[in-house]
């Protein structure tokens, strides 16, 4: 299938835009959770840093489609970005984990009550996204020996079930005191699993399959969004006192994660 | 600010700073900006609608453009929304649930319009007017859009969100009154009616 424009845009231009807002959304929470730890460590504002090169370079690459420097640009900042991922979680779980009384014998405790394990890693796969988009860009119809879209179900299905342990890891934590609290294990597991049977055995029924569940799991993130807002304003004094309970509710921006992720999904099964 | 001050009661405005400085929007921008969110996408359903039934390719663009607008718009209608909640302190009970549920279908109202908007452009993108399967959703949309848009009403008519305290009363408005009572509190309230009427005649 060759690449099909939409309102205008390249496939790969949208993936650009979707990696620059999923990059924002990663940074909201970055920021919060390290400001709530005073930025302790220099290293804390690596993923800001890292991370606003990489939505300037999408954004770059999108607006302006075409340059082959802003693409080897979006390539070499993607690669950044999902190095200081990786570094990120070498620091979790190392100062969050190792490091803390009772190590990881209290892995669970750390899981629940540290910094969030697997968060650095989001910017990893926001980064690893900027490279097969700046590939995309540049022409190139495979990327990491894969076609495009069996690459693109790849890294649907990896980021989805990493989102969906970090999710499950802090909705036990919140008891699951609401039963939308468990929809982030429902509706976006079913769609990692049609996303690795679209990779490996791709077929017009799986491929209907798939979208509907990426419709869903996009509609999930919304309802996401929603919950979490509503989870903040349940906190003492809600929105009237945002600072504090913005630090101590739950993370704003990531349920917009599962809508990124559906929608590079709806982009490679529909555009590409 | 003195300066600011004096040209506020009348002094002469002499430059473009001072007049920005002058500006002054004391309304809330939320209650105004949900009327173009709810309208458009309103009309982008009628007009659709319409085009479907009796093929009229002009009720089709405006159902496209009108989506867009919409669109548009929501995100604003939301982070104005997040803004007034932040100015209104409210103590925990009927009033501040209507918040909460107001807040949590918020965001899943705007995830219904980009879904429809992506499915809408389909048809506006190869020139075809919308299915029967987009105009469902599209009233399934406009069904969360009502109760979100009750859920919003009851805030501001019955508890008076950013409106109690906040504009001069109309004539006749009595500041004794109680709000209107809600169905299921109303067993509750009335007793509390009754304690506050005593209370009132106990200190006349």
């Amino acid at each position: 299938m060759t690449p099909t424009a939409f309102l205008g845009l390249h496939p790969f231009q949208w993936l650009a835009v979707i990696t620059a807002g999923a990059t924002l959304l990663l940074l909201v929470d970055a920021f919060v959770g390290h400001y709530r730890r005073a930025f302790a460590y220099r290293m804390q504002y690596a993923p800001l840093v890292t991370g606003l090169l990489l939505i300037v370079s999408s954004l770059a690459a999108a607006i302006f489609s075409g340059p082959a420097w802003l693409n080897q640009l979006l390539w070499g900042v993607g690669w950044l970005a999902a190095v200081s991922g990786l570094i990120g979680f070498g620091y979790h779980v190392y100062y969050g984990i190792v490091t803390k009384p009772g190590g990881v014998k209290w892995l669970l405790h750390y899981l629940m009550y540290g910094a969030p394990i697997l968060a650095p890693l989001g910017l990893t796969a926001t980064g690893v996204l900027g490279v097969i988009t700046a590939r995309g860009l540049s022409g190139e119809g495979r990327v990491f020996g894969l076609d495009m879209p069996v690459a693109l179900c790849i890294f649907v299905a990896i980021m989805l079930a990493g989102t969906i342990v970090q999710a499950a890891i802090l909705h036990y934590r919140g008891a699951f005191n609401n039963p939308v609290m468990y929809a982030p294990l429902t509706v976006p597991a079913l769609t990692m699993l049609a996303g690795v049977w679209m990779a490996l055995a791709p077929s017009t029924l799986v491929r209907a399959a798939f979208a509907v569940l990426l419709w869903m799991t996009l509609l999930v993130g919304f309802i996401g969004f929603g919950m979490h807002l509503r989870g903040l304003d349940r906190e003492m004094g809600g929105l009237y006192i945002w600072l504090f309970n913005l630090l101590e509710g739950p993370p704003q921006g990531a349920p917009g994660l599962f809508i990124a992720l559906a929608a590079v999904g709806l982009v490679g099964i529909y555009l590409l | 600010m003195m300066e600011t001050s004096s040209r506020r009661s009348g002094g002469p405005v002499t430059s473009m700073r001072q007049a920005w400085r002058l500006m002054e929007l004391s309304a809330p921008l939320h209650p105004i900006l949900v009327h173009f969110t709810i309208a458009l996408m309103i009309a982008s359903l009628g007009a659709d609608t319409i085009g479907y039934l009796f093929s009229v390719a002009s009720l089709a663009d405006t159902g496209w453009w009108t989506m867009v607008g919409s669109l548009a718009v929501t995100p604003l209608t939301l982070i104005t929304g997040a803004i007034s909640r932040r100015r209104i302190p409210i103590e925990e009970g009927p009033a501040r649930s209507f918040v909460r549920s107001h807040m949590a279908l918020g965001p899943v109202v705007f995830g219904l319009l980009v879904a429809l908007m992506v499915w809408r452009a389909e048809f506006w993108q190869h020139g075809h007017f919308v299915s029967g399967w987009y105009l469902l959703g599209v009233y399934g949309a406009g069904l969360v859009m009502t109760v979100q848009g009750y859920l919003g009403g009851e805030i501001v008519y019955r508890y008076g969100a950013e409106v109690k305290r906040a504009y001069r009363e109309m004539p006749g408005h009595s500041t004794q009154g109680l709000p209107p009572l809600l169905p299921s509190s109303s067993r509750v309230s009335a007793s509390v009616r009754e304690a506050m009427n005593a209370s009132r005649e106990e200190s006349e």
